[in-house]
């Protein structure tokens, strides 16, 4: 499919220059920040020491001009080097790397609970709309849509962990366990369950007012209409016609929203103590540790843009005109 | 028009209750003097009271200061930052899209490339790190906040400028001999200013949460009773006392339930014919 | 779950007996020592945060030390009362004139890769890895004329002057004996060993996973003949407070220390059957927490206004219901359990009347709103109890006309502006190492004024007579005459009030009631823990 690789092309080089950009702003916002990495760390070492002070700012490139710390960050990025972190004594890739897998596991699984719930609960309302199943869903949406995502998290804690006991309220796996195989599976999706439903919540309020509003409007346009005309089962205009074009406006909030999706990780992160780029995130932004914010920056922007291209390649795969054409 | 427009709202069950909700957050906010009259950082009675106990209506906090002050002082804050800084974001964003929409060309595409950069960068990542960078306060966070928040609208102007500059009262203006910026502003923002007000309402609500978030992370202005703040001080103590972060939550809830249905009144009343087709 | 009104009122009898000197905590001690030690088990730990590296001559900050304290050792440990003894270091001698130290090293010590330990290696450590590597080794190293090592296992140091604190300097995290074999010649920061940790200590580094555990395990040919008793360690790494508490609850880990759990955790885990909390284990610390004040700004210059301060705030409340209890009011500038403390103090009970006097004595009158004089308090960024002492004094200090506004900032721009003396009013907390010389006079000593430099006299506090009493009791070896001169300091101190003390600060170690001999010496979790065994379940 030449056409669909030429816009991949186009999200690529397009994705480059937001990246550049992206990084550029970065660097100049946090190193507006007031706080002298080398001053905390010397106090942390329990030392009150000039010569240790100006050791540390050596060592770290902070005794540079701030172009000249640019200049080497962004040439260190496009080798894939994204910097050191002294604070931690780990080079920022590393701790990235590191906590990536639980943010994109925690992400994914909430942005398809999301996407399939909120399809599923939206066109379960606009096939039954103005009956009592429209108006429950449409109530649950509004209030789920109006809640703070890290209260949600805390009220499930609160029911589900502390008073049920039910699952899991904090953490990836059960440290030491010693699990493996499906037990170790078992073990991590028991504790995966109340982060990725609180993450997903939000979303999958917004999807469902969509839907339905989307597959109202399809319902009443013409196609469907000779769908029916034709003596198609509702179950295959429904899923056949309906579902796939209404869809469609869907992903593309979904794609904008990514980035939004991700933030919202950083609240269900602390909440749960879920190892991710969110709790990483905040981490740095209390220690003050440049490196790493610049790389989380980084990183989350790569994810946005990735996300953005995943809706973008669905897009293309459920749109009817591509089937036409094929 | 306005009667018409009146009537539709009135009509939408929803929008009254969100009216009505809205209107009791606003008094809360307006008489908290009047109903909590000491400092809500005050710790008037025993810590930790269950609701009801100790002549506290909503218990009392780690500190012993009392729960139901600090929700009706919070309101203020919560309003003064939603407002605020849905004013600066509508202003950034009615700019920026107007002139996009109106110059077009290299310009207008800078402008949307600048406005996409925006939207591509995590928004609630941006807003912990502006304001944890220039430190918590009420300017920082309400800066921080109409940052993130103007860039949807800013699409969204620039593409109601772009259709309504071809029209022909805007031509007319234009043969006229009146200037570029009397054209925005007199002929076609006053057109576009439906999608606007609708956008605004739900950008409080938005602004809302966010700070609720940003408090919920240690991140509020410390001299400032927040909900987000009453929640993320009493997370730590959950398994001991649940009203702590109960209530406030609630508040924030409702208050923004009560935007969202004003805004989707707005919408539905501004578009009779539109009705559920679009949301927000 | 114990109705929380009721935990304070306990809590309160507590620290009323804690107050009388019965320290709540020795009895569990006491039976535990009269059992028999068992060979075997495995301690889990939590670890909070995660250490940066484990080599521990490189870095010094508190999780390095307790999870590289049973891997590295040094030559001495102390007792709770601060008194030395013997670790790397079997015998030790001090020459009359208080100027020649000489170390008597074990027998039989072997590094972790099976090279001999000697005297070779301290020496090594003292005059070429620390003083490199460690600003507080290099401190103390720098009063040395002369470090020699006469044979493989003695070690004589020469100072250039009396300094009787010397003998405070030889725990772990002071000065740790690094292996000369490993870093004799090499870049230290870089070398290639720094991610096996090889040391003499009772356990040695077996695997660490990055975000969650460090496992270490017992060091089969240890010095110590039949120790260590345990099989392994495994310290986990639990980033949120709530978890921490809970795997403790459920057994999950067996130890936690230092603020791994939230003040108000701890009443409710100690009630638990299968728990204990011992105190004990932080004298070489001492933490003392204070609001430091800026002299610069006025009215803070005024000791009359600092005197109102210390009046106006009831630091039995900041204990009971911020600390939850853990801690002791503070009486000056030495801790209770440091060397040449003394009690016989001027003191600053609770008192808002006498504050409102002293300030209507410096003419500061209030305004139509009650308002006396604004200042700015920057709370210190280490989490929520610190937020709510900050949220307390603006309350407290409000009542006696001192309208106080709250900054914020983090870790970093804390560090900063208070280094820079860009601050009115904050808190603080600094160790004091065993002895007033190292861990005390630094606050107080006008040529410790340094800008830039973090935990120095940053309120700018001059008072010559202090200063020539510092520097007196420093060389001072009579220790008669020494504590002399520092209760008279402490006396001048507490009169001019420089800071306003709070509380000295007391840490938790909770840990499972099966674990015995944990809590040895003055260094508490940070032993070696080659005594410490675990009972079957």
């Amino acid at each position: 499919m030449p056409p669909m690789l030429q816009f991949l092309l186009s999200r690529l080089v397009k994705a480059v220059l937001v990246l550049g950009v992206v990084v550029i702003l970065n660097f100049l916002l946090i190193h507006a920040a007031p706080g002298d990495p080398a001053t905390v760390m010397a106090g942390e070492a329990g030392a009150a020491d000039q010569a240790f002070v100006d050791q540390l700012r050596t060592q770290f490139g902070l005794d540079q001009p701030l172009y000249v710390q640019l200049g080497t960050y962004v040439g260190h990025i496009v080798q894939g080097d994204l910097g050191f972190s002294f604070r931690q004594q780990r080079p920022v890739a590393d701790l990235l790397l590191e906590r990536l897998p639980a943010t994109v596991v925690l992400t994914l699984s909430a942005f398809v609970l999301a996407l399939v719930g909120g399809v599923a609960l939206g066109l379960l309302a606009a096939l039954n709309v103005g009956k009592w199943a429209d108006s429950a869903i449409t109530v649950v949406a509004l209030l789920s849509y109006a809640t703070p995502i890290y209260w949600v998290g805390l009220m499930l804690v609160l029911v589900f962990s502390v008073n049920l006991g039910w699952l899991p309220a904090f953490g990836y796996e059960t440290i030491g366990a010693g699990y493996s195989g499906v037990e170790k599976l078992a073990d991590i999706g028991s504790h995966m369950f109340l982060p990725v439903v609180t993450l997903g919540l939000f979303y999958m309020a917004v999807y469902t007012r969509m839907m339905r509003a989307s597959a109202l409007e399809v319902a009443s346009m013409d196609f469907v209409k000779t769908a029916r005309a034709k003596g198609q089962t509702e179950w295959n205009i429904v899923t056949r016609h309906v579902l796939r074009n209404a869809i469609l406006p869907i992903l593309t909030v979904a794609g904008i929203q990514a980035g939004q999706l991700i933030g919202g990780s950083i609240l269900v992160e602390s909440v749960f103590a879920w190892p991710g780029l969110g709790r990483l995130t905040f981490d740095a932004v209390l220690q003050r540790d440049y490196q790493v914010l610049l790389g989380v920056f980084f990183v989350t922007s790569v994810l946005v843009i990735a996300f953005n291209i995943l809706t973008d390649l669905l897009y293309v795969l459920i749109d009817p005109r591509v089937e036409i054409t094929t | 028009m306005t009667r018409d427009f009146l009537l539709a709202f009135a009509r939408n069950k929803g929008a009254v209750i969100g009216l009505a909700i809205v209107a009791v957050i606003i008094l809360m906010a307006v008489f908290a003097d009047v109903l909590y009259p000491q400092d809500p950082w005050d710790m008037v009675g025993l810590p930790f009271a269950p609701p009801m106990t100790d002549g506290m209506l909503m218990g009392s906090d780690m500190l012993g200061r009392d729960i139901a002050a600090g929700i009706v002082h919070g309101a203020r804050v919560s309003l003064l930052i939603g407002l605020t800084s849905t004013l600066a974001a509508v202003f950034i964003g009615v700019l920026i899209g107007a002139i996009a929409g109106y110059y077009g060309g290299w310009l207008g595409d800078l402008l949307m490339r600048f406005t996409e950069l925006f939207q591509t960068i995590p928004n609630f990542v941006l807003v912990v790190v502006i304001v944890a960078i220039f430190t918590p306060s009420l300017t920082s966070i309400v800066t921080a906040i109409a940052l993130v928040s103007w860039a949807p609208l800013a699409r969204l102007v620039r593409g109601e400028v772009l259709s309504l500059r071809s029209r022909e009262f805007v031509q007319a203006a234009v043969t006229c001999g009146q200037s570029n910026g009397t054209i925005i502003v007199k002929q076609i923002l006053p057109n576009c200013l439906s999608p606007i007000i609708v956008s605004a309402s739900l950008m409080v609500a938005t602004a809302i949460l966010l700070e609720s978030s940003l408090s919920f992370l240690g991140l509020g202005d410390p001299n400032a009773m927040s909900w987000g703040f009453m929640v993320g001080s009493a997370r730590t103590v959950l398994r001991q006392a649940w009203w702590m972060s109960f209530f406030p939550g609630v508040a924030i809830l409702v208050t923004v339930l009560g935007l969202n249905l004003i805004g989707e009144g707005l919408n539905d009343a501004f578009n009779p014919r539109l009705r559920r087709k679009r949301t927000a | 779950m114990k109705h929380p009104i009721r935990f304070l009122r306990s809590l309160a009898v507590a620290t009323a007996l804690a107050c009388t000197g019965t320290s709540l905590m020795a009895p569990p001690q006491a039976v535990a020592a009269e059992e028999t030690p068992v060979h075997g088990g495995t301690l889990t730990a939590i670890i909070q945060p995660e250490p940066p590296m484990l080599i521990l001559g490189l870095n010094q900050q508190a999780p390095t030390q307790t999870v590289a304290g049973k891997i590295y050792e040094s030559l001495l440990t102390y007792n709770f009362d601060l008194s030395p003894r013997p670790s790397l270091a079997k015998s030790w001698e001090v020459s009359d004139d208080g100027l020649t130290y000489t170390f008597h090293l074990q027998e039989g010590v072997t590094w972790h890769d099976g090279e001999p330990f000697t005297s070779k290696d301290v020496l090594f450590s003292f005059t070429k890895f620390l003083p490199d590597t460690h600003p507080r080794a290099r401190a103390l190293m720098s009063r040395a004329e002369s470090i020699t090592a006469p044979d493989d296992r003695t070690v004589v140091i020469t100072l250039k002057e009396p300094f009787p604190a010397f003998l405070q300097g030889f725990e772990m995290s002071t000065t740790p004996i690094m292996p000369a074999h490993i870093y004799e010649g090499t870049d230290y920061q870089n070398n290639p060993n720094n991610n096996t940790p090889i040391g003499t200590g009772p356990f040695m580094f077996d695997e660490w996973v990055k975000g969650s555990y460090i496992h270490l395990v017992k060091n089969p040919n240890y010095w110590q003949e039949g120790k260590p008793y345990l099989d392994d360690i495994y310290f986990k790494v639990i980033p949120d407070a709530a978890s921490r508490a809970l795997a403790l609850e459920n057994g999950e880990v067996m130890q936690s220390q230092y603020n791994d759990i939230e003040p108000f955790d701890v009443q409710r885990l100690a009630a638990l059957p299968h728990l204990q909390v011992i105190r004990k284990g932080y004298e070489f610390v001492a933490p003392l927490m204070w609001l430091e004040i800026n002299h610069r700004v006025e009215p803070l210059g005024d000791k009359r206004f600092r005197q109102a301060i210390l009046y106006a705030l009831d630091r039995e409340f900041i204990r009971d219901r911020i600390w939850f209890g853990l801690g002791r009011v503070a009486t000056g500038p030495i801790n209770s359990v440091t060397k040449y403390y003394d009690p016989n103090v001027p003191r600053y009970d609770y008192d808002p009347d006498k504050a409102i006097a002293l300030l209507d004595e410096m003419g500061l009158e209030p305004d139509g709103d009650g308002v006396r004089a604004t200042v700015k308090f920057l709370p210190l960024a280490y989490g929520e109890t610190w937020q709510r002492l900050a949220e307390y004094v603006k309350q407290a200090l409000g009542k006696v006309g001192v309208k106080v506004v709250l900054e914020s900032t983090d870790a970093a721009g804390w560090g900063k502006r208070v280094a820079n003396w860009d601050y009115e009013i904050t808190t603080d907390f600094l160790y004091q190492y065993a002895d007033p010389s190292i861990g005390v006079s630094r606050t107080y000593l006008s040529s410790n004024i340094r800008q830039g430099v973090l935990f120095t006299n940053t309120m700018g506090y001059k008072n010559p007579e202090v200063d020539r009493l510092f520097e007196e009791a420093a060389k001072e070896v009579d220790p008669e005459k020494r504590q002399d001169d520092y209760s008279q300091l402490q006396r001048l101190i507490v009169e001019d009030v420089p800071v306003a003390w709070l509380l000295e600060m007391e840490f938790p170690n909770i840990l499972n009631t099966r674990v015995h001999d944990a809590i040895t010496t003055a260094i508490g979790v940070n032993e070696t823990y080659a005594d410490t065994w675990i009972s079957p379940e």
